[in-house]
């Protein structure tokens, strides 16, 4: 196989999906089974809304030729693949070409929106996207050099010693994923336990496996162990406080005696 | 361009080859450590990898850890055959094999692209647009070293870049002073600040029931919990009712760290 034939299909296999799958985010709005997505329909009516437009048919409008756009980058992506995939160089790069043009442009209209609404984190993922994608067009096109270059890499001793020593390597490391997690899941629905860091202050650290249903357990046992004494409050620790990043989140339980 | 004279002349684009190279063996070789070692040690802080994939399945409701250590697994396959690759690439180029070197950077490359493309699949699945542009800027590094590692390739210069002694001489100079400087400046902030990351913090009173904490950039847990203990020991009478954190649009950017009241009620 070439290599200009392998950069050039990573390449649209990236944005193919990358595009289809912006689309299907819009198909499914919510959150479902085997799908979480973003609720790009609440980002819009939030942004919206803060330019006092609180009609929700503007933000749906909006992100209905949102919507069309992206379908138009897909068509055009999947067109392109479904040429390389045919042979069809040629035919391939024009619609790479319709493509990578129609995702700038959308990229630069998002970058305006980013700088109306004054999202300045979002304009640098936007502009770094519309690099990227400036990029890629020059990688796809301009990788020629090694047109002619095969891929020169047979089945040798040397790479048969490389396929031995990955396998080897991959099963040490699913072993050590999988003797990790039996350890570790646990933490899944295992209350915490406190330490007494100050008189009546308990200090709880939640790994990161936890979540809300440990946090009720957690206090529920806490109560059991401690009927002496009467939670006053609660307090989250800010991330500041977890400097070391060892732990998920820290509470402080503030507690006096019944 | 050769970068010193001498008998083992190096050229700058070799130099730059070596670095990526170097560059994606690491960066292969320490993922998979991190994946080995799963969680925290002593000098290893690393990512809970489990953890995350298994929030991220159950959030699309897989909740069975199979799944979770399934796809870990398979995201570690391919980490482990780009570092293999990327290794075996560095390995020919550095016995002088530049058309194998070539072919082994490749199948990293390939490898290192399938990884970053599946992770970015998973963003859009998930809804973690942070990571879908990371993980498109890694994909994008992958694919541009790759142009970089064939161009430089293709174009070995052999123009000699010959440092003048004089030149040396000054940037040793500027460059020794200004490390005893920096040094200096470091080793004197950790003499007469350290404290910060271990002591309490003083509660001033700003209003009736009302304390605030102003905490150093140091300050941890440590410093949150010998602040209580000295707060409870200095107000025996106050009940503290409630902490407020100041967030980060109350604070001043750059120039304020952590601020917290704490609200107090008299003892009964």
């Amino acid at each position: 196989m070439k290599e200009k034939t392998i950069i050039r299909l990573a390449i649209l296999v990236f944005w193919t999906f990358f595009w289809g799958l912006s689309v299907m985010d819009k198909i499914i709005p919510d959150v479902h089974h085997l799908w979480v997505g973003k609720d790009f329909f609440a980002l819009f009516v939030k942004f919206f809304g803060s330019l006092g437009l609180k009609n929700p048919i503007i933000p749906s409008f909006a992100l209905a030729i949102v919507s069309a756009l992206e379908v138009i980058n897909f068509v055009f992506y999947l067109l392109s693949l479904f040429n390389f995939s045919k042979k069809k160089s040629e035919l391939s790069e024009k619609w790479f070409f319709r493509a990578i043009f129609s995702s700038v442009t959308l990229f630069s209209l998002f970058s305006i929106a980013d700088q109306v609404f004054g999202d300045r984190f979002q304009l640098l993922e936007h502009g770094l996207f519309w690099l990227i994608l400036i990029a890629s067009w020059i990688l796809f096109k301009f990788v020629g050099d090694s047109e002619e270059k095969s891929i020169s890499i047979g089945l040798t001793k040397d790479v048969k010693i490389a396929l031995g020593i990955g396998a080897f390597i991959t099963v040490m490391t699913s072993f050590c994923i999988i003797d990790f997690s039996d350890k570790t899941l646990s933490n899944v629905n295992t209350p915490v336990k406190g330490q007494e860091v100050v008189d009546g202050v308990y200090k709880f650290d939640f790994p990161f496996l936890a979540d809300k249903l440990v946090w009720e357990k957690t206090i529920n046992s806490f109560k059991k162990e401690h009927p002496e004494l009467r939670i006053n409050y609660i307090y989250t620790g800010p991330s500041e406080l977890n400097s070391k990043k060892k732990t998920h989140m820290l509470l402080y339980v503030f507690t006096e005696k019944k | 361009m050769t970068f010193f004279k001498g008998k083992n002349n190096i050229s700058t684009s070799q130099l730059i080859r070596y670095s990526i190279l170097v560059y994606w063996s690491l960066f292969w070789l320490l993922n998979i450590i991190d994946k080995m070692i799963g969680g925290s040690l002593f000098l290893w802080v690393g990512r809970d990898r489990f953890a995350q994939f298994q929030k991220f399945f159950a959030s699309a409701g897989l909740e069975s850890p199979f799944i979770a250590d399934f796809a870990l697994v398979i995201a570690a396959g391919l980490e482990v055959f780009a570092f293999v690759f990327f290794t075996g690439a560095l390995i020919h180029f550095f016995q002088k094999n530049v058309e194998s070197s070539r072919s082994w950077f490749l199948m990293g490359t390939c490898f290192t692209l399938i990884t970053f493309t599946i992770f970015s699949i998973g963003d859009h699945v998930f809804g973690d647009r942070f990571e879908l542009l990371e993980h498109t800027l890694f994909w994008f590094l992958s694919l541009f070293t790759w142009l970089v590692f064939i161009r430089l390739g293709s174009k070995e210069g052999n123009q000699v870049l010959v440092l003048n002694k004089r030149q040396i001489l000054g940037a040793s100079i500027i460059s020794v002073l200004l490390v005893f400087m920096t040094s200096f400046s470091i080793f004197s902030y950790n003499e007469n600040f350290f404290f910060r990351r271990t002591d309490p913090v003083i509660a001033e009173k700003v209003g009736e029931d009302i304390y605030k904490v102003s905490f150093p950039f140091l300050g941890g847990s440590t410093v949150f919990e010998k602040t209580m203990e000295k707060f409870k020991n200095e107000n025996p009478n106050k009940r503290i009712d409630h902490i407020y954190t100041v967030p980060n649009e109350l604070r001043l950017k750059k120039a304020d760290a952590l601020i917290f009241y704490i609200l107090t009620e008299d003892k009964e």
